[in-house]
């Protein structure tokens, strides 16, 4: 191999060197870090919540809300739209969940039912522990 | 005084010479229009954004616990505050709509074809920077619409299979829209795009000045007509001497467009913020109507109708990539749109469209 092709190369191997070894811390730092452990479960008295009614919590940071459904029991489930994120709220005559952004409607299973929100509401695990209901 | 300051500089780097060969001598066709002036009208908007901009940093704090009262404070407390935030607000929207009406007049008038696509891809490229500065500017009041607005905007990567929600998050910081998101905002909007605007700017400058001035609005010139084999800078000996007199148009122009601003601040101040632009962020209460800026509309309401989030996606990415390479799809040697029906069809149909998507988006 010729002096200046060899150096060309070992130039060529220094500059992508340099490059990988930048551009991959720089990669790293702009993916935000993973949160730390969370709050394993919440704690809510049943009185709170009326057959029919529902209570919007805030669980792990996300926004929750706990329906107790006439003939179906309590279900938790995540507030924000599997469409683009907003808050859906309880709608309690209709009851379903509405999402006031574009219209996506669910029922109380978390299922849609209409509108362009393309998968169910994530369900919370959730039980009944003597006069309180623990999510997590 | 002047005669000495003058000379002075002469000497060292020969300033007479340099005023006479750019300024006098440039010329400038007879045929110009007055919508040649708005690539300035547009540089001197980002001038005062650029002047406001950096008044408002004086007092702003990036922060979600502050950024609310901090623009508070300056709407109401800081002497003139409202000032410099209104004209920055009414600035940033009048700025995008000047860039619109620069890109419209350079595409009906053919000015994009052949020797200045490099020119209107940079264009182009400057159209979405300057968007992209609205948006991110849009979050730092941290209102109850800003905060929505980008939470629906940095879900709409999510359609995207694999990579959508990794991108989503680095947009955001996180999971969701967050002081993490208001911090990276911030860092985009006052130290990421500036620099890159900036690039674009001088480019698209260069490109101007070294390919020349088209003067061919209508109908085919000897430019057209020429084979295409070697580098030729388009002059206009017989035309108009730049300085004084299209340098008054340009003048005039930026003088419509100062007072324009004005008017508007002082007539229809509540323009660009609706109710929920004046409530501080909530992120646990999502307000009944959320909309983008009236240049987003037009996307935002797209997506909305197109049942499909990656199909909604894939056409909007898809129509920009036609939009950046537009001069590469259009070979037709005819500049003249009104000699190109179908052309002029199309381009009226994709007008119209934009104006229903917009309205129906607004509603
Ligand atoms: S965000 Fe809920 S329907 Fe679009």
């Amino acid at each position: 191999m010729k002096r200046r092709s060899f150096l060309q190369l070992l130039l060529s191997a220094l500059g992508i060197t340099t490059l990988a070894s930048l551009l991959y811390p720089l990669v790293r730092y702009l993916v935000p870090p993973g949160t730390a452990e969370k709050a394993r479960t919440l704690v809510i008295a049943k009185r709170d919540i009326p057959l029919g009614y529902a209570k919007e919590i805030v669980f792990n940071d996300v926004p929750a809300v706990v329906v107790n459904r006439p003939g179906k029991g309590l279900i938790a489930l995540s507030r924000v739209c599997t469409h683009l994120g907003c808050l859906v709220h309880y709608d309690k005559e209709n009851r379903q969940l509405l999402c006031p952004c574009h219209a996506g409607t669910f029922d109380l299973d978390g299922h849609v039912i209409s509108g362009p929100p393309p998968k169910p509401l994530p369900v919370l695990p959730l039980r009944v522990d003597g006069e309180n209901i623990v999510i997590g | 005084m002047w005669d000495r300051v003058r000379n002075w500089l002469d000497v060292r780097i020969g300033i007479n010479d340099l005023v006479e060969e750019e300024v006098r001598a440039y010329r400038v066709p007879k045929n110009i229009n007055i919508f040649y002036t708005l690539g300035v009208v547009t540089i001197a908007g980002y001038l005062i954004q650029v002047i406001t901009g950096i008044l408002l940093l004086i007092y702003y704090v990036p922060h979600p616990d502050h950024a609310f009262q901090s623009v508070q404070g300056i709407m109401n407390k800081v002497p003139f505050g409202w000032l410099f935030r209104q004209m920055h607000v009414m600035g940033s929207n009048l700025l995008i709509g000047v860039v619109f009406a620069h890109m419209l007049t350079v595409f009906l008038m053919g000015n994009y074809k052949r020797p200045r696509e490099l020119t209107w891809i940079v264009g182009a490229l400057l159209l979405f920077v300057s968007v992209a500065f609205g948006f991110s500017g849009y979050l730092l009041p941290w209102t109850q619409l800003s905060y929505w607005a980008t939470t629906v905007a940095t879900a709409i990567p999510t359609a995207v299979p694999y990579m959508g929600d990794l991108v989503a998050n680095v947009l955001r910081g996180g999971e969701s829209v967050t002081g993490a998101t208001l911090s990276r905002f911030f860092a985009f909007h006052i130290s990421i795009l500036p620099p890159i605007f900036l690039m674009l700017l001088g480019l698209h400058l260069f490109l101007t000045k070294r390919i020349g001035i088209s003067g061919t609005p209508f109908g085919l010139s000897a430019e057209e007509k020429r084979p295409w084999t070697e580098y030729h800078k388009k002059n206009h000996p017989d035309g108009y001497p730049y300085y004084p007199r299209f340098f008054q148009k340009d003048l005039f122009m930026v003088m419509v467009y100062l007072a324009v601003m004005f008017f508007l601040i002082t007539f229809a101040p509540n323009l660009f913020f609706p109710g929920d632009a004046t409530m501080p962020a909530d992120p646990y209460r999502t307000p009944a109507s959320i909309r983008p800026e009236w240049y987003l509309l037009a996307p935002y309401q797209m997506l909305k109708i197109i049942p499909n989030k990656f199909l909604g996606v894939i056409i909007q990415v898809a129509l920009f990539v036609l939009f950046l390479f537009w001069p590469f799809f259009d070979t037709e040697k005819e500049k003249n749109i009104m000699k190109r029906p179908f052309l002029r069809g199309m381009f009226l149909a994709a007008f119209a469209l934009w104006v229903i998507l917009m309205f129906w988006g607004r509603s």
